[in-house]
């Protein structure tokens, strides 16, 4: 084996044996933001399987996120002893479902106006969770009770701790952002890349470059909701602010700080955001300061993210793909 | 009161909002029609407008002073923000613009929260316009009418310029096409950096008319700002008309959404939004994207 394989051999075993050991090593504080920080991974994951993989820029992608939350909410408030698998299963499809009827109407377009009309529809969706407030009590929000999980061989398990939460959420989030990981080598997921370098040639090709954006659309948004269930699940608790404007902004700072060329870039910048975010609010309420004052340098001197600092050979293979 | 006085009354309510988001769209639609950069921090403008003109009222003692000069300051900062930060980013696409006019945004607004606080100001209306007359049976402020006649007085002084000065003319090709006016000789980023100046004054204007009446606030700019998404992206991205008809338009259907269904006030101009979507996905005057 050469140096230049055993270096990320050894970063995958390191990072491996620290995910599996964090509950044992950890204080519970940090065992918490840790599966915050897995939550918010798989959500920058299927955003980027968006912006880096498919060139597509989704403003609006708090619109799954905030729908997967509501929905797993309200199955857990209305529908006492619901199983978990099932809920989360039945939530991921309603996000591709939701994908699929935003994605219609908006994956014909690109750059800032797809950024737009993405956004458009999740403040719709705000909208509605903000008024309706006899289901979703609007600002105030709920909270509910996260259900014991069931499983074939181990029976009932509680979830009432911490660790347990968090190997829950360690076992989802692997399993959908592997997977993540494989769809992108598909067919499939390569054309998404084929129609983000040039969208004309790939339809004289044959291919429908209408049906590809929809459907990559539609499974991101899939992921997205699976990460907003996951997100009720750990909190325990929704309202508006899973729909909001900023969450938008969160899930695009954290896939532009760790950098969208590389499938590990958005897991990078959900981890610095999550961690930076709980050192900078102990220090000081300017939180929004600080965070557009990121995005601007970010603009301007971090183009490839953090991602780019460490460095490899694959980064250096080829320019960055304009997107647009 | 009849129910023709009540719609009579809805119906006005419904121009004076929508005129004022026309005055902040025209703007942003212009810009993105010319240089394709969508400036999320002209909400931001909006705001700053309101607030110098509170600052300005309490220090000169006189509305129609804040009026007059709370738009150059703006326009002002709207040209530092061109000048320092958008200009760097023209050639990096619409990725890098969105971030950095929202991360602008962000900043504007939690500056203002320092200088201003966070409680909601009161700017009064002059004197002259205080008070209610007779409409129709019924009464109407006299304020809103003021911001009726000063946003058509406005309109009309922007169609006379786009369509009758020959500076009007270059803008308004700019937007149907930027490389070719400029391959004609054109100094095409001076007229961008007029229009983006001329947006920013609009933007303030609106801002400063909107005090009185809808309060100034921290959050005053989202609010706007998704109104005026909803219009660019119904009027078709760079149109000024479509801006007018989708501004009037949305304007109207807040009015009446609020008299009929309260609750869903908001889900109208969005379920409008997504019914021109799908039978033109170019919104209702734009061009093939």
């Amino acid at each position: 084996m050469n140096s230049s394989r055993a270096y990320p051999i050894g970063g995958i075993v390191i990072a491996a044996a620290f995910l599996l050991l964090a509950p044992k090593i950890l204080p519970a504080m940090k065992v918490h933001l840790a599966t915050e920080v897995l939550i918010y991974a798989l959500w920058a994951v299927s955003f980027n399987l968006l912006f880096g993989h498919g060139g597509l820029l989704p403003f609006g992608f708090g619109a799954p996120f905030g729908v997967g939350a509501y929905a797993t909410a309200l199955l857990f408030r209305y529908f006492a002893g619901i199983p978990l698998l099932p809920t989360l299963a039945l939530v991921a499809m309603l996000g591709f479902a939701t994908g699929i009827t935003i994605g219609s109407l908006s994956v014909r377009l690109k750059g800032a106006y797809f950024a737009l009309i993405t956004f458009a529809f999740q403040m719709f969706l705000y909208a509605i969770a903000l008024k309706w407030y006899n289901v979703t009590q609007g600002d105030d929000g709920f909270g509910v009770t996260r259900p014991s999980l069931y499983l074939p061989v181990w029976g009932n398990i509680s979830m009432t701790n911490i660790a347990d939460v968090y190997y829950f959420t360690l076992a989802i989030v692997f399993l959908a952002i592997l997977a993540t990981y494989f769809f992108q080598k598909t067919p499939l997921g390569n054309s998404i890349a084929l129609v983000r370098e040039n969208d004309v040639r790939p339809s004289f090709l044959g291919y429908n470059v209408y049906l590809i954006r929809l459907t990559v659309f539609s499974v991101a948004c899939l992921l997205a909701a699976l990460a907003g269930g996951l997100f009720v699940f750990f909190n325990e608790f929704v309202s508006t602010a899973v729909i909001d404007m900023n969450v938008s902004m969160i899930v695009l700072l954290m896939v532009i700080i760790g950098g969208s060329d590389h499938f590990l870039g958005p897991i990078l910048g959900a981890a610095f955001y999550v961690l930076v975010q709980d050192w900078l609010s102990s220090l000081t309420s300017r939180w929004f300061l600080i965070m557009g004052a990121i995005f601007i340098v970010v603009v301007f001197y971090l183009e490839g993210g953090l991602i780019s600092l460490i460095p490899s050979k694959r980064s250096q293979v080829g320019a960055t793909p304009e997107r647009g | 009161m009849g129910a023709f006085e009540t719609f009579a009354v809805q119906a006005m309510h419904g121009l004076v909002y929508g005129m004022l988001i026309f005055m902040v769209a025209s703007g942003l639609t212009l810009v993105l029609g010319m240089a394709g950069v969508l400036n999320i921090a002209h909400a931001a403008l909006y705001m700053l407008g309101a607030y110098f003109a509170y600052s300005l009222t309490l220090y000169l003692g006189s509305f129609w002073l804040g009026l007059m000069i709370s738009p150059l300051l703006v326009a002002l900062v709207a040209i530092f923000i061109e000048r320092f930060f958008l200009r760097k980013t023209y050639a990096k696409g619409h990725v890098p613009q969105i971030l950095l006019t929202f991360g602008l945004l962000y900043v504007i607004s939690e500056i203002v929260r320092m200088v201003w606080g966070t409680s909601p100001l009161r700017l009064f209306e002059p004197p002259i316009l205080t008070g209610d007359i007779p409409f129709m049976g019924k009464t109407y402020p006299i304020y809103r009418l003021f911001i009726i006649g000063f946003s058509f007085l406005i309109l009309i002084g922007m169609l006379l310029f786009l369509m009758r000065t020959r500076i009007g003319i270059i803008i308004r090709a700019a937007v149907h096409d930027a490389d070719m006016v400029g391959a004609l000789g054109i100094n095409v980023p001076i007229y961008l950096f007029g229009v983006y100046a001329g947006g920013a004054m609009l933007a303030a204007l609106a801002g400063v008319i909107a005090a009185p009446f809808l309060t100034i606030f921290s959050g005053m700019g989202d609010q706007i700002l998704l109104d005026c998404f909803v219009v660019i992206i119904v009027g078709g991205f760079g149109s000024l008309l479509g801006a007018f008809m989708a501004s009037v338009m949305v304007g109207q259907l807040q009015s009446f959404g609020v008299l009929w269904i309260p609750q869903l006030a908001l889900v109208f101009e969005f379920l409008l939004m997504a019914v021109v979507l799908a039978v033109r996905p170019t919104g209702l005057f734009g061009e093939e994207a």
